[in-house]
């Protein structure tokens, strides 16, 4: 398996570069200017400067090579330095975005643990309230609560964040004034009060995200569920004389799993890329948010940057999704 | 864009303004601004951004400010120099600026000339790519004659010499903490753009771009009883609503600004009573740009929207004309800002000194319209198109996706339509029709359309320079990669003649009105048809008091605010 | 390779009262919906009145086409369908409605031998463990007795013991249907239903595996029920031979007396259509070919079941059911003209 994981790694490395190369020619392509956001009492040739001075109009090949070498040179040295203490990177220009003139690194260091927290909080709650209403909904299908679970599913995969997450203000804070709209980025955990405050604006962006998640987890397992429920071996459980708690939870629910954690795996690239919508609604202000506000602004490195790195995620998970299920799945075996 | 508080607007301030607070410094607690555009950078010479100017005001400091009424303030100075007490030399060549003694700054060292010239040397170096750097234009030198002396020479006469390190946009930074930061060097600063150390009266604690800064108050600031409050949260993210409601509704906030949000919504939310709204006319005024030249794709490229080829239809003056005369200014401006904005014939609404303060446009005169176009030439087709040399009177009009804009586009659509004119309507991204990049056939300044429409608005409360943006050679042009701020292509010598004798005019009253002049002549030409005064809307909290929304700053005079009991 | 029938005549012959089985008018239909709000529209009569007897120690064989009920007949037996009627009686217990404790405490006795040895076993359980599994719930073994018996087992289907550690993917089918029935047999069941468990199976292992069936019915006292529609390997391995046609039971007796003398026109039927080794009876032997499609079991023909592809169907079969009548010692038959 170690061959195999090593082997689908190289075969990723020309996959990332031609991934690499195309953001950056989109971004390139795409009509826009990262000064368009600034007054227009600045004068033309002022903005013309301003232009140089962030290196817009360098030859793109070499703005190209410029971002490789900063991102698999500069970088990782730097990332050195700061882990043992070194000084190898010293004087070298990291990748630096248009808009903050600071290094796009620190400001993606900055911004995970709140993306972690929240968008990761919420998936893990989605999950965990997903698995039970998919072995229920599967177990006892087209029982009243499988219908109330297919109404909900259809109702979370249908309403957009941007409308959950405003009809959620209007009642949590507007009207009963439980909870707080703003989350704020600079609260310290250090006491039993601020962490009520910490859990207090974490509740409406963890809602909001977890319903989308088990939504989809919870239709994916019912209907893999449903699959199993009607195989062989689990009527062979039965005739074992095996009681229904094995049969469902032992037999049943960890062959259902095997799809599902592999569904569970692949999303998990989108716990890091953030939730734009709903960072932006409740001001969470996580890598979502950061990647928008830079396609906003045509901060051409941040996007860069953060758009190859999701890219490296989505390849990552996707080499662990199949893994697991080499793990999970007896029959799959990689040699 | 700066924000003066019109004659109009002005009595719902000055409530504000009355009660000056007796307390000692940091001793209201935080306060909390919610600004749904967070600001990206500290140092306003790097970014010439609202966002990043406005909350870089708190913390950084230029020599002088204008005040809620338009009026120049000394800061940093110890006064204004002006002809009068010596400080403008006689000529109109220089400018001596005299600092307040005894100025520290936040870290405790001293404020001295030396930081007044190297901020100049800081912008002015050209590959720093200073956002300021139209304010150092015509700077000769600028010079530390003692300590807390600086003499500004100009390379000719200048007739108002308050531009650099006057206002927000041209702050003074610390010679120390920026000594490495000159010119390609300057994004490299991090830790300088993020914490600069400054004069105002709050100091950088913690900040993460493009999403909250805190701040403390300033231990140093001159005056030893402000600020009041101890510290500002500064948060932002999410839109222009959700600012609103957070502190109209929720009052979790104190205050927010820049809230373009239908006008309807925003006063129901008022309605609830824990804040308040607070309209800012500066001189922001919603504008058709009508094309002088020739934008047809079948020129060349060199050729095309440039004065080589005088516009088809809209050279005619009298179709330009009736196309203003089919407009219903009062009506726009219901529907798109209620009483966020203001019907207006003027290209310089404000300060009220240099409003022409015409009206004559506001009436909409249907018939007017469609006489005037007869007279052209321009007879009414089987179609109800009107035509001339069987050629149809159809124009495309753009603008950026924005609700309100693409609502006034469908309005005016329908009127140009009443008079028999077609319009073919495009809506554009404001990134994209803002860029500066000359490559790209969809900016404002190529105008490769018939009609644009957006705001223009001046920086600075004499609109001198804002007036000569409409001067002949002013124009984008293919080899100046387009750059250019005479947008419709106007040229007019006795406009341009009257722009240079401004240029040489001092006095005040004589300014004022040659600026008159020169709106009048621009109103005529129907080049540009000013339709609404917008204003600047923000919100505050019951209990935030002393704020006053205009000035240069949305924030000049943060360290006057203070908690309502 | 095949033993003759004569083997299992050494077997103690059990009595003929010493029923093991009894089924009586056993009906087991699935309700159908329609429209938006799910109204019970009908049912599918998967299984309309089946009555059976099997004796203990011998095997009795249910044949039949596909689709006519012989699988969920078997299904029901085991209580992996709860039956809508009849009575369902075991070692004279009557099983037809236990639920919980004693139903698991029944199936322990009762096993079943499926047709897809793939479908059948766990793909994420070794073999080890699903053989295993039961003697947990069941005999409370425990570690060193319940390998030691997972052993004999294997060892007893004829697989190396050696093997109780691997996945059921790593087997052939022959070899998966041979842990299938070390499973059944893990709890020493009395009855086991064999539900066409070679029917999946290559030719040259569908022998292996029938024998391997006798043998273990000798060796542990076994009684069969054997689904299938090889009407060869039934004359081979059954004692007792039952014929099914769309839910119900046409007729049932001894083995000898059916092939020899069948009294339903559809047992005559399949009957023809079995080749016979011998090349001058084969070229001798005459179809019946039955014309026309099963009906559907949601809606059976009115009478007897069979009439609609009767090759000597009369009036009388479609305005009144056959009884289910004995005609001779242990032959039952449902057939008007039987009479």
């Amino acid at each position: 398996m170690l061959n195999y994981a090593i082997r689908r790694l190289l075969m990723a490395v020309p996959t990332l570069f031609l991934i690499s190369l195309m953001i950056f020619s989109l971004l390139k392509l795409a009509p826009g200017d990262p000064l368009s956001q600034l007054p227009l009492t600045i004068p033309p040739e002022v903005r013309e400067k301003m232009r140089a001075a962030l290196g817009v109009d360098e030859p793109l090949i070499v703005q190209y090579l410029l971002w490789l070498k900063q991102f698999f040179v500069i970088e990782p040295l730097r990332g050195f330095d700061i882990l043992f203490g070194t000084h190898l990177s010293d004087g070298m220009q990291r990748i630096i975005s248009w808009q903050t003139r600071g290094p796009v690194f620190s400001m993606i260091a900055e911004r995970l643990p709140q993306t972690l927290l929240v968008v990761g909080l919420a998936y893990i709650v989605g999950v965990l309230i997903a698995v039970p209403i998919g072995i229920v909904s599967a177990y006892k299908q087209y029982s009243v609560f499988d219908q109330i679970g297919t109404f909900l599913s259809m109702l979370g995969l249908a309403v957009p964040p941007f409308f959950s997450g405003v009809l959620a203000i209007l009642i949590f804070a507007v009207y009963l004034d439980w909870l707080p709209t703003i989350y704020n980025t600079n609260l310290i955990v250090n006491s039993w009060s601020n962490f009520t405050e910490q859990f207090l604006q974490m509740a409406m962006p963890v809602m909001v995200l977890a319903v989308q998640t088990i939504a989809s987890i919870s239709r994916y397992l019912r209907s893999s569920m449903l699959d199993n429920l009607e195989q062989d071996y689990v009527r062979t459980a039965r005739a074992k004389g095996m009681g229904e708690n094995v049969v469902v939870f032992i037999h049943v629910l960890r062959n259902s799993m095997i799809p599902v954690v592999t569904v569970i795996t692949l999303g998990l690239p989108s716990v890091f890329g953030g939730a734009i919508v709903t960072e932006q609604i409740f001001r969470v202000n996580g890598i979502g948010q950061l990647l928008i506000t830079a396609i906003y602004a045509n901060d051409v490195p941040t996007v860069q940057t953060l758009a190859f790195i999701f890219a490296v995620l989505i390849v990552v998970f996707n080499l662990i999704a199949d893994l697991l299920y080499g793990v999970l799945d007896p029959r799959i075996r990689y040699d | 864009m700066l924000r003066m508080v019109s004659l109009l607007a002005g009595a719902g301030v000055a409530s504000l303004v009355a009660t000056p607070a007796l307390a000692e410094r940091g001793t209201d607690g935080v306060v909390n601004i919610l600004s749904w555009q967070a600001p990206s950078i500290m140092n306003p010479y790097l970014s010439g951004g609202e966002k990043d100017t406005d909350a870089a005001s708190l913390v950084l400091e230029p020599l002088a400010s204008y005040d809620e009424n338009g009026e120049l303030f000394p800061r940093l100075a110890a006064e204004i120099p002006t002809v009068e007490n010596g400080g403008v030399a006689k000529d109109l060549k220089s400018i001596t600026w005299k600092l307040k003694p005894g100025l520290k700054w936040s870290d405790g060292t001293t404020v001295t000339a030396k930081d007044v010239v190297f901020t100049a040397n800081y912008c002015m170096d050209p590959k720093g790519g200073c956002a300021a750097l139209a304010r150092f234009q015509g700077v000769d030198k600028v010079e530390a004659l003692d300590d807390l002396t600086v003499k500004v020479t100009f390379k000719e006469l200048t007739v108002v010499p308050y531009t650099l390190f006057v206002a927000m946009w041209s702050p003074i930074i610390q010679a120390k903490q920026f000594a490495d930061c000159l010119g390609t060097k300057a994004p490299t600063c991090t830790e300088a753009n993020f914490y600069p150390v400054g004069t105002g009266p709050f100091v950088v604690a913690n900040f993460k771009p493009n999403d909250a800064v805190q701040l403390k108050a300033n231990p140093n600031y001159r005056d030893p009883n402000k600020p009041a409050f101890a510290g500002v949260n500064f948060k932002g993210g999410g839109d222009a609503l959700g600012a609103a409601r957070a502190v109209l509704q929720t009052s979790e906030y104190d205050y927010a600004g820049m809230l373009q949000v239908a006008p309807d919504v925003l006063s129901k939310m008022e309605k609830g009573g824990k804040g308040k709204l607070l309209s800012v006319f500066g001189t922001n005024v919603e504008t058709l740009f009508m094309n002088l030249t020739d934008p047809s794709a079948s020129l060349p490229p060199e050729e095309r929207s440039t004065d080589k080829h005088p516009h088809p239809i809209l050279s005619d003056v009298r179709v330009r004309q009736a196309l203003s005369m089919a407009l219903d200014r009062a009506r726009l401006s219901e529907i798109g800002y209620g009483s966020m904005g203001k019907p207006t014939c003027d290209f310089v609404p404000a300060p009220p000194i240099f409003a022409a303060g015409n009206t004559e446009c506001l009436k909409q005169d249907i018939p007017g319209a469609v006489k005037l176009l007869d007279e052209a030439g321009w007879k009414p087709g089987p179609d109800g198109i009107r035509e001339k040399d069987s050629k149809k009177l159809k124009l495309t009009f753009v603008t950026t996706t924005n609700a309100t804009r693409n609502q006034f586009q469908a309005i005016i659509k329908q009127w140009w339509h009443e008079i028999g004119v077609d319009v073919e309507l495009r809506s554009l991204d404001a990134s994209v029709f803002f860029s500066s990049d000359p490559s790209s056939p969809d900016t404002y300044q190529k105008f490769y359309a018939d009609v644009q429409m957006w705001t223009n608005y001046s920086d600075a409360p004499d609109p001198g320079e804002y007036v000569a943006t409409y001067t002949c050679n002013k124009a984008p042009l293919p080899d100046k990669q387009w750059q250019g701020s005479n947008v419709p292509r106007y040229c007019d010598t006795n406009y341009d003649a009257l722009v240079k004798e401004l240029g040489k005019t001092a006095a005040i009253e004589k300014r004022a009105e040659i600026v008159k002049k020169l709106n009048t002549i621009l109103s005529d030409s129907y080049a540009i048809m000013p339709l609404v005064w917008r204003s600047s809307v923000s919100a505050t909290s019951k209990t935030l008091g002393g704020y006053v929304g205009s000035g240069d700053s949305r924030f000049w005079n943060a360290q006057d605010w203070y908690r309502r009991k | 390779m095949m033993s003759e029938p004569g083997v299992l005549t050494i077997k103690p012959q059990a009595g003929p009262d010493d029923v093991l089985l009894r089924i009586i008018d056993l009906t087991l239909h699935f309700p159908t919906y329609r429209g938006v709000l799910g109204r019970q529209v009908g049912g599918i009569r998967a299984v309309d009145g089946v009555n059976l007897e099997v004796r203990r120690g011998r095997t009795l064989g249910l044949v039949g086409e596909s689709g006519c009920g012989k699988t969920t007949t078997g299904r029901v037996i085991l209580r992996l369908y709860d039956p809508t009627g009849g009575r369902i009686e075991f070692d004279g217990e009557d099983i037809t409605h236990i639920q919980g404790k004693k139903l698991r405490r029944m199936r322990a006795r009762m096993q079943m031998i499926f047709q897809d040895p793939q479908a059948c076993l766990n793909p994420r359980m070794t073999v080890g463990s699903i053989i295993a599994e039961p003697l947990n719930e069941h005999r409370a073994l425990k570690g060193k007795e319940k390998e030691k018996r997972t052993r004999e087992l294997l060892d007893a289907v004829g697989l190396n013991p050696k093997f109780a550690n691997r996945y059921p993917h790593e087997f052939s089918g022959g070899q998966r249907q041979r842990i299938g029935i070390a499973r059944a047999l893990a709890l020493n069941p009395d009855f086991i239903v064999c539900d066409e468990p070679i029917a999946a199976l290559d030719v040259s292992i569908q022998a292996q595996v029938v024998n391997l069936l006798k043998d273990l019915q000798e060796q542990f006292s076994l009684t069969y029920l054997f689904i299938s529609h090889d009407l060869s390997m039934v004359r081979h391995l059954c004692e007792d031979v039952a014929v099914m046609y769309l839910g119900k039971v046409m007729e049932l007796g001894p083995r000898d007396l059916i092939y020899k003398d069948p009294m339903h026109p559809y047992t005559k039927a399949l009957l023809s259509a079995v080749p016979v080794p011998d090349p001058r009876v084969e070229r001798a032997r005459q179809r019946i070919i039955l014309k026309g499609d099963l009906p559907s079991p949601a809606n059976p023909p009115s009478g007897c079941r069979f009439r609609t592809r009767c090759p000597v169907a009369f009036d009388r079969c479609a305005a009144e059911q056959p009884a289910w009548r004995k005609v001779a010692g242990n032959r039952w038959v449902a057939c008007h003209r039987a009479e």
